[in-house]
């Protein structure tokens, strides 16, 4: 067993999961204008909305703006969309409808590879995404401490992780149709309910458990940690268990790849 | 020397399903070798399990001396793959597509983007390389796939089913090229369902049906065997055809149906003897690969 898993390692080539990630990047370069647009604007726009729109209805927190509370959730927010939308739809779209991974594993390509670049650039586009909006807010004011820039570390570990559990979906989903679940049963209550928008406090008692749970809410609290200069353990906590799933996600999309693709 | 190819007892299932049933067949250096059978026979499973993308279920594999279960990489390393649809990728350039998945096998920067121009140049795409896969014809992209399998030099290379789905002009480009290919000593292991294509193509046939081998030899050899070296067309309708097949049988003849017409095979160089018979309308014309296949997979008509 403990040779097996010795040799499954000395087997696994890095070199492709950057060949895979290149792929993504040389496709993106493409296409970057609409790819940058989807990146940036969106979340800005939330970002103007919430922050300052419903921000001047909500006034001031115990201690910050409103617009300083949400910033950095809906950076990590943002950053949790791009990678599972990557790599759930997208992974799908390239597996089912265009069958390049097909192409890719007859080429000398492994599964933990291929899942390993899809990962990686699912993680990419949230770091894009965290860079953006994280610029922008910071412009505007929202990131009150340097160490804010500890938020792109969050944002990383972000779309490693949802990169993961997108991939999870993308090699289970039996249609594209059914992908669409994974937005409106995962995406959304993620992105309302983990803290961005507003306390966890606030919520009901008995619902508090379900959003501390929740994979973004230990996001949203680093994030926010770094953006106002107050990391402490917790904030530590929650990067080992964004960490933690991940290395649960990836071999469990790896190994469910393998069972869908290599009958 | 060995082959590079050996399927001893190779068989695959799918649940209660066999696609695959205990084939043996061994495929030359150098040679092309045609997997012929009609639609759902079970070629495209066996070209999968040479490509180490689907394990066997039992039986051995080895491909270009490695086996299939243990070596998988090694073999995928030195071998170029097509699959039935393209896979190509529609993000990026034909250009990139090659470029891209040369990166698996090792092939980098300039050296790649090289071997990418002179691939496109051998394959008649250079116009093209800039284009998006989606602007490209259906023949183009089936081009362009087979010069993807070509970036890193395989010692051999899989096509399943390499001209399906394209018009008769595209068909011959890709049979041209393929038969250069040849010239320049890549072992060539292709599965189709035309009977021209295995004839102009295939140095050494197997055809297969329901996961079995039925024959086996190069094109001539199996339509001398199976369907003799003339074949006697006879146009008989109506109620007479029962009486004429039953005639036949009875000199050992089989009739294969062909809409108006029956199919009588000679045996080895003689025609076949069909005088006598009252039957007006009767054409002599050297057997085909086709009558060949048809024999042995056919629905054959026997007395009606």
């Amino acid at each position: 067993m403990a040779l097996a898993v010795i040799g499954k390692t000395a087997d696994f080539r890095p070199a492709n999961v950057i060949g895979v990630w290149l792929r993504h990047f040389t496709a993106f370069k493409r296409g970057y204008l609409i790819e940058t647009t989807a990146i940036v604007v969106e979340p800005v726009f939330i970002l103007l909305a919430v922050g300052f729109g419903v921000g001047q209805l909500v006034g001031q927190l115990a201690d910050v703006s409103y617009a300083e509370f949400v910033a950095p959730g809906i950076v990590v927010g943002n950053a949790m969309w791009h990678a599972l939308f990557e790599c759930s739809w997208g992974a799908y779209r390239r597996m089912q409808i265009h069958k390049i991974y097909e192409s890719l594993l007859t080429a000398p390509v492994n599964m933990r590879e291929l899942a390993g670049g899809e990962i990686a650039w699912g993680a990419t586009r949230a770091v894009m995404t965290t860079v953006a909006v994280l610029a922008v807010a910071a412009a505007l004011g929202l990131i009150g401490s340097p160490m804010g820039l500890g938020v792109i570390l969050v944002g990383a570990l972000t779309g490693l992780m949802f990169g993961s559990l997108g991939l999870v979906f993308a090699s289970v989903a039996p249609t594209t149709h059914s992908l669409t679940l994974v937005f409106t049963l995962v995406g959304t209550p993620l992105f309302f309910f983990s803290g961005a928008f507003f306390p966890i406090s606030s919520l009901p008692s008995y619902l508090q458990p379900v959003a501390w749970a929740m994979p973004l809410t230990p996001a949203v609290q680093a994030a926010r940690g770094f953006a106002t200069g107050s990391v402490g353990v917790q904030e530590v906590l929650a990067l080992a268990y964004l960490a933690g799933l991940t290395l649960l996600f990836y071999p469990l999309a790896t190994y469910l790849l393998r069972r869908r693709l290599i009958a | 020397m060995d082959p590079v190819v050996r399927a001893t007892q190779l068989e695959k299932k799918y649940g209660r399903l066999t696609a695959v049933d205990r084939i043996s067949f061994e495929v030359r250096p150098g040679e092309t070798f045609g997997l012929l059978g009609p639609n759902g026979a079970g070629k495209t499973t066996t070209m999968r399990m040479m490509a180490c993308i689907s394990p066997p279920t039992s039986g051995d594999l080895t491909v270009l001396g490695m086996d299939v279960r243990r070596q998988s990489r090694a073999i995928r390393d030195a071998l170029g793959v097509v699959a039935q649809h393209d896979g190509l990728d529609p993000d990026l350039s034909a250009r990139d597509n090659l470029i891209v998945h040369a990166r698996y096998y090792g092939l980098r920067g300039s050296v790649a983007g090289a071997r990418a121009d002179e691939v496109l140049e051998f394959f008649g795409l250079t116009a093209r390389s800039r284009d998006e896969v989606d602007n490209l014809s259906g023949g183009l992209k089936r081009r362009l796939s087979i010069a993807r399998a070509f970036m890193h030099r395989p010692r051999m290379v899989i096509l399943d089913e390499p001209t399906t789905g394209l018009d008769p002009q595209s068909r011959n480009r890709v049979w041209e090229q393929l038969a250069n290919l040849k010239q320049e000593g890549v072992t060539i292991a292709m599965s189709t369902h035309y009977m021209e294509e295995a004839a102009s193509l295939c140095d050494r046939l197997v055809v297969i049906d329901h996961g079995r081998i039925l024959a086996e030899g190069t094109p001539d050899a199996l339509v001398r065997e199976i369907a003799g070296a003339q074949t006697a067309m006879l146009k008989v309708e109506g109620p007479e055809r029962a009486r004429v097949v039953r005639a036949l049988a009875e000199r050992g003849y089989q009739a294969h149906g062909r809409g108006m017409l029956l199919a009588v095979h000679g045996r080895d160089g003689d025609r076949p003897q069909v005088e006598g018979l009252g039957v007006a309308h009767v054409i002599y014309r050297p057997s085909t690969l086709e009558d060949a296949f048809l024999a042995l997979t056919g629905r054959e008509l026997r007395d009606e």
